[in-house]
């Protein structure tokens, strides 16, 4: 296309933009409102978080001056309010414990499942399933000790400390070779515990 | 064109363009916060960059907190460059990992939450209360902004939240516990009985071929290292300060030639009244200031008490209120003139105007303190020590120059500079690069020893002075020279038939402690078993009990629990080489305390906080296995 003097450009350009104009300005609008929209999401979610942040805090506080039943509350505000964090699971991890040390390991193990099915990371997951199972082992409850380990030893980085639990059921069950296959794996897998695993393997009967 | 433009420029279509205009500019320099392109990195965690430059500060960092804590104990060559920078890099990328993901799950920190922790930072407060200056100050000397600092400071607390909701939430179940005391306060009796290796010991000879064999499958340990016998000459100026005799005249010269040192000056209790004269007065109005001064000195001569007319005259702060008082100076410490006067002036007696770049003072001395020495014999001792020590090390700087000329100029023997100067010609015995005894024992002679001038040149050293503060010297040749070698079979024949013997001796004694331990598993009794052994029978041994030789408390806490029908023996070698039999008759379980109420005892909460920071490292291992860490080869500066 030519034109032939700039009142002609004007022209053509006055009538592309009044085809377009509309389309051009919704478009920017949109992109705007986008960018905006999700900024404030973003705020917000962060706020939000923030907010769970500081109750979590306080339950740690709670927990470390014994309180069981601060810790309690808070730990269900957590759930109840800020389910959309990962500070609902860290809440019921720090419960767990607060609840187990006062004498109510049923509760303590509720909320460990809890933690299980909401954690935000696999690894807390596994944190949250080896101290289940621990408590299982307490509570005599073997065979459902077993079914968490077997569930949740997936990774090899906690592989050692889900063995030494292994461990702990063949021993009371009276598995003794069992024990000791399980005691040395969790000692050459570098777990937590590995000199008390140490005392437990040397304190086995002898086979025969 | 250009016209239309102009009378558009108003319109809605001027708007438009510069709207569209604008668009570039928000978004220009938006790779500065993505991240895009920038400095080198050395490893990449999840998308999220370690730079080089951060890894080489923070290893600076390190080094200077080592150097700090070892003192003079460090030693840059046992923390390697390259392995200190791979640890901290190592460092930095776990909390590079905890961070993201702590961001990932969703982990924040409130902006309350800095707030409070800033406001009760105990170094940011003045008197009790956070004080905004020194907040801002001390940021300063880090070299961080308030926002800088605060964005680091929610990093680090939200790296804690993690670390304080997996350790502190650890927990050791009351049977565990129980367990742990049972087994860590467990006894076991036990039965022993040693087996000499001394008494398999033959004196037999040993076959050449047994010896040559091991001879050469142990060719390394026979070798002996590049060594040197070395002749030296020391001079050392505490054996020059030794020599050396002061008479007590000369003592007398220097105490004399140096009074001031042991003396205090004449000194001076002064007062003074002044009259300023501006700095751009001119003459008329300095003679007015002065005709001023000497009325106020008749009206003192004439009896006015000089301390009150100074305190109502007087245009020297300092002095006006104290009655005009400067209270006692040493010459030199006022205006020139000032001290001429004072310092001439008897007591008493009011001095004329005098004039200085002050104004007009009027003096008065209101007491001398003459000048006091240190008697000679009190300080004579001190001044014997300091001067033989000051000869000793003229001495020592000339002799120290002498022998480096003489052991330069005849550098094929170190006698002729012993005879000059007196010394004793010393002689090492064979000592290798890791130095001998004594002044051999620095570094910095023994690399001189092993220099190629002296020991390939065979030439005496120069002068060496291996520590830095002491006065100390030396100069050392080569005497002999052994290049390492593997020592000849002939010299090493006997050792090896020693240890032959040794070893066959504990051989054949771990051969009989099994058998006697196979004997006492079957039920034979321990004297059958070990005729000539003496049976020991400690009862409720503990695992750190004393009396019982550490290697058998270790077998017999690793032997297995003894049960109907299957004895627990074992043994184990000595270090001495002798052999031990044991067995575990019975075991006994620690005390468990009973539980006190719900709250666990300080020992259970230990083992939970220890537990509980293992699962926390694994924790961190698990989430740096599911991440991507993309490394980029270290470089290594070296930055020392």
């Amino acid at each position: 296309m030519s034109y032939e003097t700039d009142d002609e450009k004007v022209e053509a350009i006055k009538a592309w933009w009044k085809e377009n104009g509309v389309a051009i300005v919704m478009g920017i609008a949109i992109g705007l409102a986008a960018i905006v929209g999700w900024r404030s999401w973003g705020d917000y979610r962060d706020s939000v978080a923030g907010q769970g942040s500081t109750v979590f805090d306080q339950v740690l506080a709670s927990a470390g001056t014994g309180q069981t039943d601060a810790v309690m509350a808070q730990a269900r505000v957590l759930n109840d309010d800020f389910a959309s964090t990962p500070y609902a699971a860290l809440g019921a991890l720090v419960e767990a414990k607060a609840l187990y040390e006062s004498g109510q390991p049923d509760a303590a193990m509720t909320a460990l499942t809890r933690v299980i099915a909401a954690a935000p990371d696999p690894a807390l997951a596994r944190i949250a399933a080896l101290r289940l199972a621990r408590i299982q082992v307490a509570q005599g409850q073997l065979d459902e000790a077993a079914k968490t380990v077997a569930a949740h030893d997936t990774s090899p980085e906690f592989a050692g400390d889900f063995a030494a639990v292994r461990g702990d059921i063949a021993a009371a069950r009276g598995d003794t070779a069992a024990a000791r296959e399980a005691y040395e794996q969790a000692i050459a897998k570098e777990s937590g515990f590995s000199q008390v695993i140490r005392l437990k393997l040397d304190n086995l009967p002898a086979a025969g | 064109m250009l016209q239309a433009i102009r009378e558009r420029a108003q319109g809605w279509l001027a708007w438009v363009i510069v709207a569209l205009i604008s668009v570039p500019f928000a978004l220009w320099g938006i790779q500065s916060y993505l991240g895009v392109g920038g400095e080198p990195f050395v490893a990449k965690v999840n998308g999220v960059e370690i730079s080089d430059r951060d890894l080489s500060r923070r290893t600076q960092q390190a080094r200077i907190e080592l150097r700090e804590r070892l003192g003079e104990a460090y030693d840059p060559a046992l923390f390697e460059e390259g392995r200190l920078r791979a640890e901290i890099l190592d460092d930095m990328i776990r909390q590079t990992l905890l961070l993201d993901t702590s961001n990932r799950i969703g982990m924040r920190v409130s902006d309350e939450e800095v707030r409070v922790q800033i406001l009760s930072e105990p170094a940011f407060q003045r008197d009790g209360r956070f004080d905004r200056e020194s907040y801002e100050r001390l940021l300063q000397l880090q070299g961080l902004s308030p926002a800088q600092f605060e964005e680091q400071l929610r990093q680090q607390l939200l790296g804690n939240q993690l670390l304080r909701a997996v350790v502190g939430s650890e927990l050791v179940t009351r049977q565990e516990f129980d367990d742990y005391q049972r087994l860590v306060g467990q006894t076991r009796d036990l039965s022993y009985a040693l087996i000499p290796a001394g008494d398999f010991r033959s004196d037999a000879p040993i076959g050449e071929d047994e010896i040559r064999a091991f001879y050469e499958a142990n060719a390394p340990r026979f070798q002996s290292p590049e060594m040197v016998k070395l002749d030296y000459l020391v001079l050392d100026v505490a054996d020059l300060a030794k020599g050396a005799e002061i008479g007590d005249d000369e003592l007398r010269r220097v105490y004399d030639d140096d009074q001031s040192r042991f003396g205090r000056a004449e000194q001076r209790s002064v007062r003074h009244l002044l009259l300023t004269v501006p700095q751009d007065a001119d003459d008329a109005a300095a003679q007015a200031v002065e005709a001023r001064v000497r009325a106020i000195r008749e009206r003192i001569l004439a009896g006015e008490a000089f301390a009150e007319v100074a305190r109502a005259e007087s245009q020297d702060p300092g002095s006006a209120s104290e009655g005009g008082s400067l209270g006692t100076i040493e010459q030199g410490l006022m205006d020139p003139v000032f001290d001429t006067v004072a310092f001439n002036l008897p007591v008493g007696e009011l001095s004329e105007p005098v004039r200085t770049r002050f104004g007009y003072h009027l003096i008065e001395v209101t007491e001398i303190i003459p000048p006091a020495t240190k008697p000679f014999d009190e300080v004579k001792e001190e001044l014997r020590a300091e001067v033989s020590r000051q000869r000793a090390e003229s001495l020592f700087y000339d002799l120290g120059e002498r022998l480096a000329n003489v052991a330069y100029e005849s550098p094929d023997s170190l006698e002729p500079a012993a005879d000059e100067l007196g010394l004793t010609l010393q002689q090492s015995d064979w000592i290798g690069r890791e130095g001998g005894e004594g002044v051999l024992a620095h570094p910095r002679v023994m690399s001189a020893a092993f220099s190629d001038e002296v020991l390939v040149g065979r030439t005496n050293s120069d002068l060496i002075e291996p520590e830095r503060d002491t006065l100390r010297a030396v100069v050392l040749r080569v005497a002999d020279h052994r290049v390492a070698a593997i020592r000849p079979l002939d010299e090493v024949r006997d050792e090896i038939g020693e240890e032959l013997r040794l070893t066959r001796a504990r051989e054949a004694a771990t051969q009989a402690g099994s058998s006697a331990a196979e004997k006492i598993r079957q039920g034979v009794s321990w004297s059958e078993a070990i005729p000539a052994a003496v049976v020991e029978t400690p009862a409720a041994v503990g695992r750190d009990v004393q009396t019982v030789p550490a290697p058998i408390r270790e077998l017999a806490f690793t032997l297995p629990v003894p049960v109907e029908g299957a004895a627990s023996v074992g043994t184990t070698v000595l270090e001495n080489g002798d052999v031990a039999v044991i067995q575990v008759t019975a075991v006994k379980d620690g005390e468990v305390t009973p539980s006190e109420g719900p709250s666990p005892t300080s020992e259970a909460a230990m083992l939970a906080q220890v537990l509980g920071r293992q699962v926390y490292d694994a924790m961190l291992d698990d989430i740096e296995l599911r991440a991507k860490v993309e490394r980029n080869p270290i470089k290594t500066t070296s930055d020392l």
